[in-house]
């Protein structure tokens, strides 16, 4: 059986999670606009995203877009799976109700 | 780790919100607006040529099509910067290479053609594009490719009095397509 996962739980890693494993495998989201869609200001988007980051559930590429610094985020193969797992643990909980 | 089935539902709640909120950006940057754009040009081309006849397909060359490469470039511009998928530099290098090979073969293969066979060769080359595009990336790209490229050829070899109708339907595919893409995908 699946188990939940502490660091992915966290409501707003939990959204974070939930966006990018939305997008197709490689595919990256742009940090500003992540902040926007899930209303977390700079610094605690930065917070979340460093601590999935450490985990191994995300990598971040920063690079130059038209000479403008630019943070792009995507959810590694591992961070998928620890979040589909994460995500049946809790149909499960609720499926034992 | 231990929780309630309260707060696994309001989490998965939360998960849900998110995705849909995804979703919509998703759908908004499916490439609709090229299928739009190059369906609806084509559908012109097409009864400007039944009801005016062949000579204003030269207005489908020298205005609309370059035109619509403009206007190309223009939605690539815009319409980039949230989501990005890395592209395969091999995949355009294949693709490129067709796209040129395929401009010079009818030049080694044959002399000129008349107007209904150069539109389909045309046609044909660009539902190539989206039926290799599918194959890597996006599978509605290989499914309207193939349901065009057949619904093309089949008016060539069996009604070609059908002919630039078949171009309409082709047209009205893609833009249908475009609006399954942009609104009912999921």
């Amino acid at each position: 059986m699946d188990e939940l996962d502490a660091t992915i739980h966290q409501p707003a890693r939990l959204q974070i999670m939930a966006a990018l494993c939305q997008l197709k495998p490689l595919s990256q989201v742009d940090f500003t606009f992540l902040k926007t869609k899930l209303a977390l200001t700079d610094g605690n988007l930065g917070a979340h995203l460093l601590t999935l980051e450490e985990k191994g559930c995300i990598a971040v590429e920063k690079t130059f877009v038209a000479r403008r610094p630019k943070t792009f985020v995507s959810a590694t193969a591992a961070g998928r799976r620890a979040f589909e797992a994460h995500a049946a643990a809790l149909k499960a909980i609720l499926k034992s109700k | 780790m231990n929780i309630s089935p309260e707060e696994a539902a309001r989490a998965l709640g939360e998960i849900e919100a998110s995705r849909a909120a995804m979703r919509t950006v998703i759908r908004s940057n499916r490439g609709h607006y090229f299928l739009w754009l190059w369906g609806g040009l084509w559908a012109v081309a097409a009864l400007l040529v039944e009801f005016k006849g062949l000579h204003s397909l030269l207005i489908f060359r020298n205005w609309l099509m370059p035109a619509g490469i403009v206007v190309t470039f223009l939605i690539l511009l815009c319409t980039q910067g949230k989501i990005r998928s890395p592209l395969n530099k091999r995949f355009i290098g294949v693709l490129a290479t067709t796209v040129i090979f395929a401009f010079i073969w009818p030049l080694v293969l044959r002399g000129p053609g008349n107007a209904r066979n150069d539109f389909a060769y045309g046609a044909l080359m660009a539902m190539f594009c989206y039926i290799v595009a599918g194959i890597w990336f996006d599978v509605y790209l290989l499914r309207v490719g193939l349901l065009v490229s057949a619904i093309l050829l089949a008016s060539l070899f069996f009604f070609p009095a059908l002919f630039w109708w078949s171009v309409v339907l082709s047209g009205v595919t893609l833009i249908g397509t475009g609006f399954y893409v942009r609104y009912f995908w999921r």
